[in-house]
């Protein structure tokens, strides 16, 4: 497949967050994708974001950034308002870890600490419920009713479990991260699922998943640059803005065993230069974990 | 666009006369269809068939090279603008800037940086390139002495950054053998600057805004005796580099416009953001990327997404398989399954070097995959490690048959059992904890 120097089609767009005009409390929402070029090429809109992940339970989070943010860890209200007056980001991606632990049955705490992360911020939210297959009905639904009227992205859709996640999304008006493992075809068949159990296209964002550097980073990036090509030559089902979070990046050997004193720069460099390289491949939105690296993304993103 | 090799071979004489070098024309046409041939080596073209040729199968980026002997780089001769697409060959030189405007000290201990970082990964020594000398002293004498005190190019590749034709004098008076990249020509100070290239038979930067001007500038220069160019689209941000770095390799790859088949050269140091740079460089296209000294950080970052862009899409880095003695093992040390994939190989390798366990490594053949790739993928089956076990002669060096297989194999255990007669067992997900785990259950 080869790109054409001419304008290409324009990717989706997908609107996140809403205003109290909208129906929200946000007190701004974001447009992402529109794009109708690579990356980078001059050509606007080009509306990129940077989300600063954080957590209801640290015990499932790097070691080196429960170290960085000490207490904020321990209070996602807190946290989340620190990552957009303090650290900078765009928003804010909740990840519900407190569902790994054995047994988990704390429902009505999802429900409340979306709501309370929600106080605490004024751009739109990103959510990511459960993580594990047996809770995503419940789990979902609360983070969806929770969140109602907000138009929060939720996460995560995957092959063999979309259906709650889109269940949530449709009966509380909010977006859904697609996830596929680093596959043009599988991110394609994905999102025609989910487009087939009534999700709108403009709602759906593809997470193409990303290897940390040196860790399969290059297959991502290929894939991202892959997907974005497809959709400006015409490929409607992909032609949804994409969403990357390298996840594995705070545990990879280089930042584990960095010497104390090199390690917030270790992290904060692995996370950058995948990150930043995500954008370039086509990403809209690239979330990370360490605050020092967002606002490294930020100046990077102005030069 | 390139010329297919049927297409190509039409054009030969067809005589099979094999003074290219080739059984056959047709050998030859497929060579030169992939880049990997020069139509000179036909002696039987006449000079318009070789004009006709010559333009549609030279590689559309040139490949020059900087430096000369074992630390030398080669850039360019690249084929793609996506990586998907094929692969991309050359990486980026990353070149270490010194000032002579610096006292020695700084300049001599920024260049052993240069010289011994190295940082292994995957069975690869990544390195730093080179130096890059700028004059900021504008006095011709000490940007030779500066140029000296970087090793003056016998051991590390250089580039020579100044504008005015005496100090390039003087650099290379001291240099000119070992290939510097001189840099840069521009409109004003081409002639004398592509006199030198030639006289000296280095690579030469030429230095211009936008794509149009840089092509007139490299023709002129390459009709002046200097054909190993490399192009400075002097970009006056980061997004303007892409978006030149791109628009040029398009229209090498594209065969649009041969005067900008050249590889591209970035100034990481003008944007303030020397890290963004460094990742814009390495991701769009590249040949030369000249840098402030990095922190240990930013170096391995760097090195390693050079190291990621640059890989074989279709290949990834590979061992060979086959039964590894790890810390002199006896008959009955463990014997640990794992998979060829070079990171799987190495981040293992790392931990039982340091936990000095005598093991055997016993590396399936899972076309490169990792562990749960090639799980999930369906590469790594019972079959395969009944096989190999027989293939490699595993039976011969151990006394016991008992496998330890990684944690995220643990789903094949029974069916790798009943296959190969051999207890399993499951060992842990995660390599670090494979010394403590063999430790406590390795009883032999
Ligand atoms: C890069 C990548 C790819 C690359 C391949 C890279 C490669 N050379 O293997 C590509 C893009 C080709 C790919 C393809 C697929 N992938 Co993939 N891929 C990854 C990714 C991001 C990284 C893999 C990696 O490099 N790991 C690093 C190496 C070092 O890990 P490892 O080999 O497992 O080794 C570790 C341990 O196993 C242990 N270990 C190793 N040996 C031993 C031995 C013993 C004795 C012990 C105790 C321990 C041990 O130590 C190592 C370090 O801790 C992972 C996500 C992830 N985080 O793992 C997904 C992932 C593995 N892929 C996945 C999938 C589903 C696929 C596909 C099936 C999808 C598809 N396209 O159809 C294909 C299958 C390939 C095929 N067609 O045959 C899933 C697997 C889901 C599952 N749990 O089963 C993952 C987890 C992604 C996801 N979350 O969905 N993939
Ligand atoms: S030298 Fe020319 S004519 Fe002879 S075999 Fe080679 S291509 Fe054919």
């Amino acid at each position: 497949m080869t790109e054409s120097s001419d304008e290409g089609l324009a990717i989706r767009e997908v609107r996140l967050g809403a205003t109290r005009a909208e129906g929200g409390t946000r007190e701004v929402s974001y447009v992402i994708g529109g794009e109708r070029a690579l990356p980078f090429s001059g050509k606007r809109p080009e509306r990129l974001l940077v989300a600063l992940e954080i957590c209801d339970d640290p015990r499932f989070w790097p070691p080196v950034v429960r170290d960085y943010v000490g207490d904020l860890s321990n209070d996602p209200g807190e946290w989340a308002r620190a990552a957009e007056r303090t650290y900078g980001a765009d928003l804010v991606r909740l990840n519900f870890t407190s569902t790994k632990q054995r047994g988990f049955d704390a429902f009505d705490a999802i429900a409340a600490t979306t709501e309370e992360v929600l106080a605490a911020t004024t751009r739109p939210l990103i959510v990511e419920g459960s993580n594990e297959p047996e809770l995503d009905s419940e789990v979902f639904r609360r983070c969806g009713e929770g969140g109602e009227g907000e138009r929060l992205l939720l996460g995560t859709a995957e092959a063999d479990r979309y259906r709650s996640v889109a269940a949530a999304a449709l009966a509380y008006g909010h977006a859904v991260i697609a996830q596929s493992p680093i596959d043009v075809n599988l991110a394609k068949q994905l999102n025609i699922l989910l487009c087939e159990t009534g999700v709108p296209q403009d709602r759906i964002v593809i997470d193409p998943y990303t290897g940390a550097l040196g860790y399969g980073f290059e297959y991502s990036y290929s894939v991202m640059e892959r997907i974005r090509l497809a959709a400006l030559a015409g490929d409607a089902d992909l032609a949804m803005p994409m969403i990357s979070a390298p996840t594995d990046t705070l545990s990879v050997r280089e930042v584990r065993e960095a010497v104390p004193a090199d390690q917030d720069a270790m992290a904060v460099a692995w996370e950058f230069y995948t990150a930043y390289s995500a954008f370039v491949a086509g990403a809209s939105i690239v979330c990370v974990r360490h605050p020092r690296t967002v606002e490294r993304l930020k100046k990077a993103l102005e030069v | 666009m390139a010329m297919k090799a049927l297409d190509i071979y039409k054009n030969l004489p067809k005589t099979n006369c094999k003074k290219c070098g080739y059984p056959t024309c047709l050998a030859f046409a497929m060579k030169l269809a992939v880049g990997k041939a020069e139509i000179e080596a036909c002696p039987d073209l006449d000079p318009e068939t070789k004009t006709l040729l010559g333009g549609v199968t030279r590689p559309p980026v040139r490949l020059v090279q900087v430096g000369a002997g074992e630390r030398s780089v080669a850039i360019g001769e690249e084929f793609v603008l996506f990586r998907h697409e094929k692969t991309f060959y050359h990486p980026p030189g990353i070149m270490v800037q010194v000032s002579d405007a610096w006292p020695e000290d700084k300049v001599r201990s920024a260049v052993e940086v240069v010289r011994d970082t190295v940082v292994h990964r995957v069975g690869q020594d990544l390195v730093l390139t080179g130096v890059a000398v700028k004059n900021e002293s504008n006095r011709p004498d000490r940007f030779a002495e500066t140029v000296a005190l970087a090793g003056g190019g016998s051991s590390l590749p250089l580039v020579l950054i100044a504008d005015d034709p005496a100090s390039f004098e003087a650099a290379l008076a001291i240099s000119g053998h070992y290939r510097p990249l001189i840099h840069a020509a521009t409109g004003d100070n081409w002639q004398a600057l592509a006199a030198l290239a030639k006289r000296y038979g280095c690579p030469l930067a030429v230095r211009a805004s936008g794509p149009a001007e840089l092509a007139a500038l490299a023709g002129k220069c390459a009709d002046a005796g200097a054909p190993d160019l490399v192009l400075d689209p002097a970009p006056r941000s980061l997004r303007d580099f892409i978006a030149a770095a791109t628009e040029i390799r398009r229209a090498a790859v594209g065969r649009t416009e041969p005067a900008l088949g050249y590889p591209l050269y970035l100034d990481a140091g003008s944007f303030g953001e020397i890290d963004t740079a460094l990742a814009a460089g390495i991701l769009k296209y590249a040949g030369i990327i000249v840098t402030p000294p990095l922190s240990p950080a930013s170096r391995e970052a760097a090195l390693t997404l050079r190291q990621n862009i640059y890989t074989d899409p279709q290949k990834p880095i590979q061992v060979t398989p086959g039964i590894y003695p790890i810390n002199e093992p006896g008959p009955s040390a463990p014997v640990l399954l794992t998979v060829n994939f070079s990171l799987t190989y190495f981040t293992l390798l790392s931990y039982l070097d340091a936990s000095r366990i005598p093991c055997y490594l016993f590396v399936a053949d899972t076309e490169g995959l990792s562990v749960l790739t090639a799980v999930a993928g369906g590469k790594l089956t019972e079959t395969l490690v009944a096989d190999s076990l027989k293939k490699f002669g595993v039976v011969d060096q151990v006394d016991h048959r008992r496998l330890v297989i990684p944690g995220y194999a643990a789903p094949l255990s029974g069916k790798i059992e009943d296959a190969t007669g051999w207890k399993v067992l499951v060992g842990p997900r995660d390599a670090a904890d494979l010394p403590g785990y063999l430790e406590k259950e390795w009883k032999a």
